[in-house]
């Protein structure tokens, strides 16, 4: 863990509260939501990027998540929980209102912006458009684009790295590096570094290890400043690994099970839970009393959510695919 | 003859047609050891993977397709995997106005002899369903097939692989794990492409559709003989070039034309056999035609709602009887 954030310097534990609130809340939902869904992206092993990087954003800054994670970063960045799981259920409740899945699309009444088609890479021209509408009015809001080790090989990424470089957008991106593109390792589907190419166009590009929250969150809050002061993009490659299956009923026959089980014991939450026990922020029992809020908050929520109704034919409602010249009630703008 | 799915018909297909011709080979986004998206490739590694024929692509698609049609520019005969039909929008720069257009605009100097594989429908595997092939049908040069059964799945994905232009190959997820049929070994069995086939003959109706609305369209057609009305399913199994002789032949004979569909009504493919009726067998309608598509919206996520989006029987014979009911005598 890196030193330099000891809770003495930053004054205070509500952060790594907040930090291990989110990373303790994601592994909780990949269970919960896993159960009801074989085709959850799962986060099991990259919870430390998800924190660090979705924590403490603005209400007016432009997510575009990475698609894995994307329910975890629509959570930090302030949506309900039992809405986002009604959204992954596919019910009328969600955000996307059973019409989208919220599991790779975020509520874009909460500035996120989703794979409206499935495609990876597309979003990163979305966010990198968020982020010159800011500049253009003159906001100092940022956009996070985030992307794995897998999307940074589409030609959007190396294009929206360009064009926020030469334009010096606010905008920092993210790869969430976690070694494998569902049965691609890395070497044979990424030539090179990714932060290296960030430097390539002209921006700072650093890499973090992504297992470690407090470094993940120190590189993302320094882009971000970076960001508002007008200072241009920057690029950040958290290196993790995938724990979880590519989707929660993987048969994972493609991998060593070695290999998942040497990062398994660098495992980012009990990492982060040894350091606050040893800073004295917090103590075993008082994260294990996290660790049940969080669970009882989920599996409410979900309960909740698994209530809810079901869209019914009605609900296809193809006279509202265009967006009308006022807005409609109960419709965003 | 061999039992086979979908899946396994057009894999065994694909590995004949690489022993028989060096210059066939694999590439796309986990075909390798993994064995392809949906085990579209199962095998194929094992085989040929030390001859470096198949080949894992980062996910850079315009780029990798873009490099199957160079590599078919220069004589080999790719087979590329594009996982999902999605992607299309990735790619159709490189496959379709490029590819299409290189044997006619090059003076004939040179042909691209590629395969595009795209996954795709409202089925099983939840996500990714979007039908959007019709995009294509407007771009003049590339081939379309949409096999609904495993044994047109093999002939089909044969006489792709040796047909000298860019063809799309759909491959729909409802159908692809779905049910195994006795699928024909000998060697020189291939299904032409352009070729429609009328899986049931009927006398009051004509139904023309493919892929999964051809199952849906024989089960509708079922419900229909049970109530006196005769209906006859084309499965049409080639988008482009359209086999205009089978559907004309038979709404010659039956006077009505349903058309079923998996893309939406505006704009889709089914749109040119209504026009090729509309056309050359005017005089011969004793009915409006009528379309069975999606409502213009993006292909839905809760299970009722897809349901409710995509045509089932129901909404065929619902079409027939409407088109049944009110007709000119002939
Ligand atoms: C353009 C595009 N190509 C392929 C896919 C299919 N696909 C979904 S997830 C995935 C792997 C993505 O790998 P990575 O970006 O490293 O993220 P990870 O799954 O490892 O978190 C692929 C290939 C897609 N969604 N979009």
């Amino acid at each position: 863990m890196n030193n330099a954030t000891s809770p003495a310097t930053t004054g205070s534990n509500q952060l790594h509260i907040e930090l291990y609130h989110l990373m303790t809340m994601s592994r909780v939902l990949d269970r919960i939501i896993g159960e009801h869904d074989g085709h959850w992206h799962g986060l099991e092993g990259e919870e430390a990027v998800a924190a660090g990087v979705y924590h403490g954003l603005r209400a007016d800054d432009v997510l575009a998540p990475h698609y894995r994670g994307t329910i975890i970063a629509a959570y930090a960045k302030g949506a309900d929980l039992r809405t986002l799981l009604a959204g992954a259920m596919g019910k009328t409740t969600g955000y996307n209102m059973g019409r989208y899945r919220s599991d790779i699309c975020g509520p874009a009444q909460y500035n996120l912006i989703g794979l409206y088609s499935g495609s990876l890479g597309p979003p990163l021209g979305y966010a990198t458009g968020g982020a010159l509408a800011a500049k253009l009015d003159g906001r100092d809001d940022v956009a996070v684009a985030v992307f794995g080790d897998g999307g940074s090989s589409r030609g959007d990424c190396h294009e929206a790295m360009n064009l926020a470089s030469v334009q010096k957008l606010p905008v920092v991106f993210v790869c969430q590096n976690n070694q494998i593109a569902i049965s691609t390792e890395k070497k044979n589907g990424v030539g090179g570094s990714v932060a290296e190419r960030g430097r390539s166009f002209g921006m700072l590009g650093v890499e973090v290890d992504g297992n470690d929250v407090l470094a993940v969150h120190g590189a993302m809050q320094e882009a971000i400043a970076r960001a508002r002061a007008g200072e241009g993009p920057t690029t950040i490659e958290a290196v993790t690994y995938r724990v979880a299956g590519h989707f929660y009923s993987d048969a994972e026959d493609y991998r060593d099970p070695d290999v998942v089980d040497r990062w398994r014991e660098r495992d980012p939450i009990r990492a982060y839970r040894s350091w606050l026990v040893k800073e004295g922020v917090l103590d075993e029992a008082g994260l294990n009393r996290m660790d049940e809020e969080a669970r009882v908050h989920a599996q409410t929520a979900m309960d909740r959510a698994l209530a809810d109704p079901a869209p019914t034919a009605v609900d296809l409602a193809p006279e509202l695919v265009f967006a009308p010249d006022t807005p409609r009630e109960g419709e965003r703008p | 003859m061999t039992r086979q799915t979908f899946q396994q018909a057009c894999v065994t297909a694909i590995a004949e047609e690489m022993r028989r011709d060096r210059d066939v080979f694999v590439l796309g986004e986990d075909v390798g050891t993994f064995g392809g998206p949906l085990k579209s490739t199962n095998g194929l590694w094992e085989e040929f993977g030390g001859e470096g024929r198949v080949i894992d692509m980062p996910i850079s698609e315009g780029t990798f397709v873009g490099a199957a049609v160079g590599a078919a520019m220069r004589g080999k005969r790719p087979v590329v995997d594009l996982m999902f039909l999605e992607f299309l929008a990735l790619v159709t720069q490189q496959f379709g106005l490029d590819a299409g257009a290189m044997h006619y605009y090059s003076g004939g100097a040179i042909s691209v002899p590629l395969v595009m594989r795209a996954k795709y429908g409202v089925g099983p595997f939840h996500g990714h369903a979007y039908d959007f092939h019709s995009w294509l049908q407007n771009i003049p040069g590339v081939k379309i097939v949409a096999p609904s059964n495993a044994v047109d799945a093999k002939g089909l994905m044969r006489a792709a692989i040796r047909d000298n232009n860019p063809v799309l190959f759909l491959e729909h997820m409802a159908l692809y794990h779905a049910g195994r049929m006795e699928v024909p070994d000998d060697d020189e069995f291939v299904v032409p492409i352009g070729k429609a086939c009328v899986p049931r003959r009927g006398s009051d109706v004509t139904i023309v559709a493919s892929a999964l609305m051809t199952k849906r369209s024989l089960a509708a057609a079922e419900t229909l003989e049970a109530e006196g009305i005769s209906a006859e399913v084309i499965d049409l199994r080639t988008i482009v070039p359209l086999d205009e002789e089978t559907i004309l032949e038979s709404v010659s004979r039956t006077g009505r034309l349903v058309v079923v569909s998996e893309a939406i009504k505006t704009g889709g493919s089914h749109n040119e056999v209504v026009s090729v009726v509309a056309e050359q067998a005017f005089d011969r309608l004793r009915a409006p035609i009528l379309r069975v598509a999606p409502p213009r919206v993006p292909v839905p996520f809760h299970r009722d709602l897809e349901k409710a989006y995509l045509p089932d029987a129901a909404d065929i014979i619902e079409a027939v009887h409407r088109v049944t009911r009110h007709s000119i005598p002939a």
